[in-house]
Parts: structure tokens; C-alpha cells; sequence
């Protein structure tokens, strides 16, 4: 009975957890059930390592803090629920158009509207990826349980620094606000990082430009608002030195650009975690709360006999394509269990699995249970 | 750090994309001529501008950073550029807002905020009492009577008083002049050297839309703002207020506590093998939670997994108090109840809810329920209990008390796994709970009778 590593923790403070251990330096918070846990982790944690929680007096506020504190060269990120996050969406596009990191931990509750503030729900898949006007791929990473909250949220800091863009940790209110025992001596975690600096040259030989790239795919090198190289940073179509263009050729390729440096790194952002079974004929796909269930309904389903595979996707987007498709090599049928009414992420994967048989497990307003999976699996 | 004394922080030749005659001309110059006579660094400068045609400005400067931002919130990233600056950073970077009425109007919150934080931020409201950009449009900022393409029988809406709204905020400067002022460089240089919050509301005419539809002069607009008492002057100008970042630095950051290690050692056994599934629901106000989470933490020290989930209705501190823990010698997946083992309910706010939720109808035949005897009646499959638990331990002491006597009648964990905590948190009160566990157990036989 030697020292342990055992803590109680719900999944919000396991994100603020990964958050701090991935050197989170700001955050900005304004209540909201299912994710407040997150915003009074942060307040009581972060300060007492030298960086700044506060409160803003709404979400639109919540995130703004967080991105001009990233221009002057902050870690940061904020949390919300479906509500604030709808009021969130300009600034995301905002972050996402100026190349400046943050993270946004959206933990679900039951919408639409207020919806059930204390009801658990996997409806906003598609609400957070397809928010931008212009329709840009959003990193979005799921969790599953308190121990992958910390690992995502490491996860998704280091993407958001090494991409220069807002990036999604979309957890829902049964990880998010249900305490559990945490092992801390096994987590996992990404190696934390800081997006790359810019520091050629001197300011006067060298103009730096805000937005330079020679490849399409290439991230810029950042300097901070505030530092010695002029920046010159706009939401609106700019060039690369981040100046208003219409239409310039750069412009066009500044906006392909930011499409492109995530496209260029999908693959090696793709976290799937597979339960293999060598002979499946079924691939069951999940990811969240519902990735979680299905662990107890594949120990069951292949009690009873069934050749079940197993995949908890914890990178929503980009779609881990390669992976998912060899996922589901050999199978006759693919599952996808999901807490909401129309199979948010299955219609964005099917295409995937074509010639295969595609159904879908959902509910809604209730967590889906093993039962409700056990019963869709094939015999 | 930048040694020169710059003569102008615009782009040499500049070309100003304004209107002729507009006040967005003045507005450049004598924000750059303030610049000049302040001399500061312009790598600590950083001109955070909004959306409109004041909002092009960024673009005609050289030397500052610039940070053009979305409609109305550029005193929002202003304040967390301020506030990285100022804590994590050496806090020499001067924000100055850049901001139209239009930009105001959508973003007032953002601009209040600044003021309430007194964050070191300059807003320069450049007021033309429209939106200039998309058509003329009325703003919160027009005066009453003013003719725009939206109110083209007059605005019926007295406007917003800004300087008066910040005033009441705590901005310490505070300052409202025409564009045509010779004094606007000096009451910028002011703003901008404040050590805080401040705003000057910069009154300007649109010569597109204002002029014409609305008989404008400098006399007609003194008699608009003097009918509205909206003042030109320095309305506030003094220095008592600290800055948000030296409160921080100071209240917050310097008072911090080392992070108390809450790892759980395993102290005790169980001889719990498989999944055990409690709810327990009560008032709130009434430890239910506490009690449930004494119980989890209490399988933790025997070496099980355990999960916790509350519920309670929005109002937090009325009403019911339930939760669910699910204890496991496995790893928990699923958290949810298929088949509660035990439900304990200590008062009728928990019956009415283990009652809505379907717990009690999810119940089986191995199911035990312990309730309140006072509770109204209710079926459910099992064996029901009834205590009364309110009168022998108190209310406050009833859950809990019966969560104990629970572990001590299922003897799967060792009873002073909880009774220990209980007196982690109680002291020598820890009597009173032991008292009750007696009183409790002897309820008790029905169960073993029907076991036999």
C-alpha cells in the first residue's frame, strides 16, 4: 500500500488537468452547466502557477480574452456548452482567419436552445464542426472517459500551437460532470509544445510578414503582438503580410492555405483507439460517452460469441479516414453508436464503408446503454 | 527597443481612403500626432480596430501592431491582449480601441467590462451617428430627430451616452470633443497615457449620409448634444482606481496556496467482486452528495473503481438531491443504472425523484430500498425498507447515516471505510453518526430474514 497515484476527478477537471500539464497560460470563463467544472478548476489552478483565469462577462467576451492573449502570445482556452458556444462561433472563425491557437473545450448538454442544461447528449457533433462560414475543418477531438479528457486536451493544445488554430475538445455532461477514480500514474499525454517563433533577422533588414509561407501547407511563424517585429493581424481576406487584399492571387492562396495546413496533417492527427477482433464481421464505431458504453457491450457481445471490432474515435475531425476505412477491413457491417437523433457523425462517414452494411444506434435524451447496442449487433 | 524618435507612425507617402471632409481624417491625424508627442515605442503599441470605415484606419499605419477585429468586440480582444500583457508579459503594450458608434452599439458590453476591470486600454469612439459603411443606417449613438435612410421621419430613440454609461463604470478618463477640435491630439495623448481605462467619444459628421438629409452645422449639433446634456469636455480625469493586472498580480497571484495532494492510498479490503449499483436521494441541503461521495471514496480506499453522478434541479440548493455511485472490482465503462442494488431515500423530494427518473421501476427482485417511513407509499420491486430515518438521526444526518449502516449490514466494505471519513470531516461528532448506525441497524432483520 505504497504511495498512490489514485484521485477522485470528473472529466472537467481532468481537462483543466491536461490543460495545465500541457502549459495552458490563460483562460477566460463564463458559467454554464454541463462545463462550469472546467471554469472553477482553471480559477482555483491555474493562478497558482503563475498564469490568469478570469471571468468574462459573456461567452463572446470568454473567447475574445482568449484570442488576444494568444495574439500576445499566450496558451489559451476557454469551455462552454452548446448555448455559449453559438454565441462563440465569430470568434472561432475570427481565431481561425488570424492564425491564433486556442482551444475550446464544448462539453454537450441536451439542445436545441437551452435545451436540459443537466442532460447529457452527443447532438452538437456537427454544430461544432460545420460552424465557419466558408466551411473550413475544425480539429474537433473527443473524449471518452476522465483518463482520455487529459490526454485529448493535451492533444488538441499541441495541435492548436503547431497549426496556429482554434481547436475542439467536445466532451458531454455524463464525462464531463460524473466523478470517478483517476489513476494518475497511467496517463497519457502529448509533448507540449509552444507554435514556432518567428526570429530571423532584425526587424529592420527583415520586414516580418504576419502570414508568410512558401507552401500552401506551411503555418506561419508567429510574433506576438506587443513583441519587437511589427505584426499585422486582420480577420478579414488578407495577403501574407496581412494586409486587406480582395481577390489578390495571395489572398486566395492565404484562404486555400488555411485549409490546407490541416488537410496536410490529418493523417498524423488521427486518434482512433482499436479493439481489434481479427475475424469481426461487424465494426462497431463510436466515440465520447457512447465509446464508453460500448466497451461493456463488446465484452458482452463477444461472451456471447459475436466477432465484434471495436473503434473509439477520438478525432472527430478531420475524419481519420484511413484509419476508420482499415477499421472496417473485412467486415459485413458497421455501427455507429452515437447520442443523438440522426446519426450526426454516421452521415459523415458512410461513404467510407461503401458496400457495406451501414446502421446506426442512437438516442436521445438518455445515455444509449450495452443493451441498446447488444441488440443492433448482427447475429 | 527602438531608439528613434519617430516624426509619424503612418505609412510614408499615406493616402486616407475617407471621404473628403469626413471626421475619420481628423480622427488619423491627431491620433498619430498624439503618438508622436507621447514618443512611444511603437512595438508598444498595438491598435486594435473594429469593423467600419473608421475600422480601415490599421492599414494606414507603419509602425504600431495593428489587430483588426470583428464588429464591436475589439475592446473584447483589446482586454485579453491587456490582460496577457500585463500579468505575463513586461506590460508595456499600450491598446488603443479603434471603434465606430456602430461598433459601440453591438459591442457596449465589451467597452463596460474594460471599464469595470479598469483595464489599461484607450477606447476612441469615433461617433458619427451611423453607420456609414452599409448605407447610413441609425446607430444607437443618433441623436433624436436625426434623418437617416432607416429613420427617414427622424430617429425617435434618444442615444446612448457613453461617456455618461463608462463614468458610471469607474473610467477615470473620460472625454467627449468634436474632430474638429484643436485640442483632440492632446485629450488623445491623455486618454493614451492614462494609466487605466479611458474613452473619448469623438463626435464627427459623415459627409455621405449625415449631411444633407439633416440641416447640419456646428451650431445644430451643439443643440442636439445639449438637448441630450451630452456634454464636450473632459468629464472625468483622475487617478485613484489600480489597474486590473496590478489587482491581479497583487490580490490573486500573490496569495496563492500550494495545491494539497487528495491522492487516495487503499487502506482496507473489499470482498465486493463485480458491479454494485447505488441511488441515493434525498432534500437538498441534506448531504446527499456528501454522502455518496463518502461512499465512492470509501470503495477507492478498499482498492474498487467507482464512479458518482449528481442530479438536482436547476435551483442547486431546493428540491431533491440524488445521486448515482456504481462501485466495481472491474473498470467501470457504462455509468448508467440498469438495475439499482441499493436506493436509499430520505425524504419525499427523493421519492418524487427516484420515482420521475425510473429508478424505482427499474428495481428487481434483489433490489433493497431503504426509505423515509414518513414517505407517501410506493411500489417497487425488492425489498423496501422503511426507517424513520429523519426522526432517529436528524434529517441532516439521515442519508449519511444510512449509507453507513447500509455497508455495515452488506459487510462487502469494512463500515469504518466511511465512518473514518465521516470523522475526517465531523471530529468527535463521529458519536453522533455511530449512535445513529445503531439506532438504524435493527430495522434491518426484515432483510436477513428474507436472505434466510
Amino acid at each position: 500500500m505504497s504511495s498512490s497515484h489514485i484521485k477522485i476527478r470528473t472529466g472537467n477537471q481532468m481537462i483543466a488537468e491536461g490543460a495545465l500539464h500541457a502549459g495552458c497560460q490563460f483562460f477566460a470563463g463564463y458559467p454554464i452547466t454541463p462545463a462550469s467544472g472546467i471554469y472553477k478548476s482553471m480559477i482555483e489552478q491555474l493562478p497558482k502557477r503563475g498564469g490568469v483565469a478570469i471571468s468574462a462577462p459573456d461567452e463572446i467576451s470568454a473567447l475574445a480574452y482568449c484570442v488576444g492573449a494568444s495574439a500576445r502570445g499566450a496558451k489559451a482556452m476557454t469551455a462552454t456548452s452548446g448555448p455559449g458556444w453559438s454565441l462563440m462561433i465569430e470568434t472561432v472563425q475570427y481565431a481561425l482567419m488570424t492564425e491564433l491557437p486556442v482551444v475550446i473545450a464544448l462539453v454537450q448538454r441536451l439542445g436545441p436552445s437551452t435545451g436540459g442544461a443537466t442532460q447529457g447528449a452527443q447532438g452538437d457533433v456537427l454544430f461544432t464542426e460545420f460552424c465557419t462560414s466558408g466551411g473550413y475543418t475544425l480539429p474537433v477531438f473527443a473524449p471518452s472517459t476522465p483518463q482520455e479528457c487529459f490526454e485529448v486536451m493535451t492533444t488538441a493544445m499541441f495541435w492548436a500551437e503547431e497549426l496556429r488554430t482554434p481547436v475542439i475538445v467536445l466532451s458531454d455532461k455524463e464525462i464531463g460532470m460524473t466523478a470517478e477514480d483517476v489513476d494518475f500514474g497511467s496517463l497519457k499525454s502529448y509533448p507540449a509544445n509552444l507554435r514556432k517563433q518567428y526570429s530571423n533577422g532584425s526587424p529592420n533588414d527583415h520586414p516580418y510578414k504576419t502570414y508568410d509561407f512558401i507552401s500552401a501547407g506551411e503555418v506561419p511563424l508567429f510574433a506576438p503582438v506587443g513583441g519587437k517585429y511589427k505584426t499585422t493581424m486582420t480577420g478579414s481576406a488578407h495577403d501574407k503580410s496581412g494586409s486587406l487584399q480582395k481577390n489578390s492571387p495571395e489572398t486566395m492562396e492565404v484562404l486555400r492555405h488555411l485549409q490546407e495546413k490541416i488537410t496536410m496533417r490529418a493523417q498524423e492527427m488521427a486518434l482512433v483507439k482499436i479493439d481489434d477482433e481479427p475475424n469481426a464481421d461487424t465494426l462497431l464505431i463510436s466515440f465520447g460517452i457512447t465509446a464508453r458504453t460500448s466497451h461493456d457491450a463488446v465484452r458482452i457481445a463477444r461472451q456471447q460469441g459475436k466477432k465484434i471490432r471495436f473503434a473509439n474515435v477520438l478525432s472527430l475531425f478531420p475524419i481519420p479516414e484511413e484509419k476508420l476505412i482499415r477499421a472496417a477491413d473485412g467486415v459485413k457491417t458497421v455501427l455507429v453508436a452515437e447520442e443523438n437523433f440522426t446519426g450526426q457523425y454516421r452521415s459523415v462517414i458512410r461513404h467510407l464503408f461503401e458496400g457495406k452494411k451501414i446502421a446506426g444506434i442512437n438516442s436521445f435524451g438518455t445515455m444509449i446503454t450495452p443493451n441498446d447496442i447488444l441488440n443492433s449487433i448482427p447475429l | 527597443m527602438n531608439a528613434e524618435t519617430p516624426a509619424t507612425y503612418l505609412k510614408e507617402p499615406v493616402a486616407f481612403p475617407f471621404c473628403k471632409g469626413c471626421g475619420h481624417n481628423h480622427y488619423v491625424n491627431h491620433l498619430n500626432d498624439a503618438l508622436v508627442q507621447l514618443q512611444i515605442d511603437p512595438s508598444n503599441i498595438c491598435i486594435v480596430s473594429d469593423i467600419g470605415c473608421i475600422g480601415i484606419l490599421d492599414s494606414l499605419f507603419r509602425t504600431p501592431h495593428t489587430f483588426h477585429t470583428t464588429h464591436g468586440r475589439s475592446t473584447a480582444f483589446a482586454t485579453g491582449i491587456e490582460l496577457a500583457d500585463g500579468i505575463l508579459n513586461d506590460s508595456k503594450l499600450k491598446s488603443i480601441v479603434v471603434i465606430g458608434d456602430g461598433g459601440a452599439t453591438i459591442g457596449l458590453l465589451h467597452i463596460v467590462n474594460a471599464a469595470l476591470m479598469n483595464v489599461d486600454v484607450t477606447v476612441l469612439v469615433a461617433n458619427n451617428m451611423l453607420y456609414g459603411m452599409t448605407g447610413g443606417q441609425n446607430s444607437g449613438f443618433s441623436p433624436l430627430e436625426f434623418v437617416t435612410p432607416t429613420t427617414p421621419d427622424g430617429n425617435i430613440v434618444p442615444p446612448i451616452d457613453i461617456c455618461a454609461m463608462v463614468k458610471s463604470c469607474g473610467a477615470e478618463y473620460v472625454s467627449r470633443i468634436s474632430a474638429t477640435d484643436k485640442n483632440l491630439t492632446h485629450v488623445i495623448a491623455a486618454a493614451i497615457n492614462h494609466p487605466g481605462f479611458a474613452l473619448v467619444e469623438i463626435v464627427e459628421l459623415c459627409t455621405e449620409f449625415a449631411v444633407g438629409k439633416n440641416k447640419l452645422d456646428g451650431k445644430t449639433i451643439q443643440r442636439m448634444t445639449d438637448r441630450e446634456d451630452h456634454r464636450f469636455d473632459v468629464l472625468n480625469d483622475r487617478f485613484s482606481r489600480t489597474e486590473f493586472v496590478e489587482l491581479y498580480k497583487s490580490k490573486i497571484l500573490a496569495h496563492q496556496k500550494p495545491e494539497k495532494d487528495d491522492s487516495i492510498s487503499q487502506k482496507y479490503f473489499s470482498t465486493l467482486r463485480g458491479k454494485r449499483q447505488w441511488v441515493i436521494a434525498g432534500t437538498a441541503g441534506e448531504k446527499v452528495q456528501l454522502a455518496s461521495y463518502l461512499l465512492m471514496r470509501s470503495a477507492i480506499m478498499c482498492g474498487l473503481h467507482a464512479t458518482q453522478k449528481n442530479d438536482n434541479p436547476v435551483t442547486q440548493g431546493s428540491g431533491f438531491s440524488l445521486s448515482e455511485v456504481c462501485l466495481s472490482s472491474e473498470n467501470i465503462y457504462y455509468t448508467g443504472i440498469d438495475v439499482p442494488d441499493v436506493v436509499i431515500i430520505s425524504s419525499a423530494d427523493g421519492l418524487k425523484e427516484v420515482r420521475a427518473n425510473g429508478t424505482l421501476s427499474r428495481c428487481r427482485s434483489n433490489s433493497v430500498i431503504i426509505a423515509e417511513e414518513t414517505v407517501p407509499e410506493f411500489t417497487a420491486e425488492g425489498t423496501i425498507i422503511r426507517i424513520p430515518l429523519r426522526s432517529l438521526c436528524t434529517p441532516q444526518r439521515a442519508t449519511l447515516s444510512a449509507v453507513a449502516a447500509v455497508l455495515a449490514v452488506e459487510k462487502l466494505l469494512p463500515v469504518e471505510t466511511i465512518t473514518d471519513s465521516i470523522r475526517e470531516r465531523v471530529g468527535d461528532k463521529i458519536s453522533q453518526y455511530q449512535n445513529d448506525i445503531e439506532k438504524i441497524l435493527p430495522y434491518f432483520s426484515a432483510l436477513k430474514e428474507n436472505e434466510q
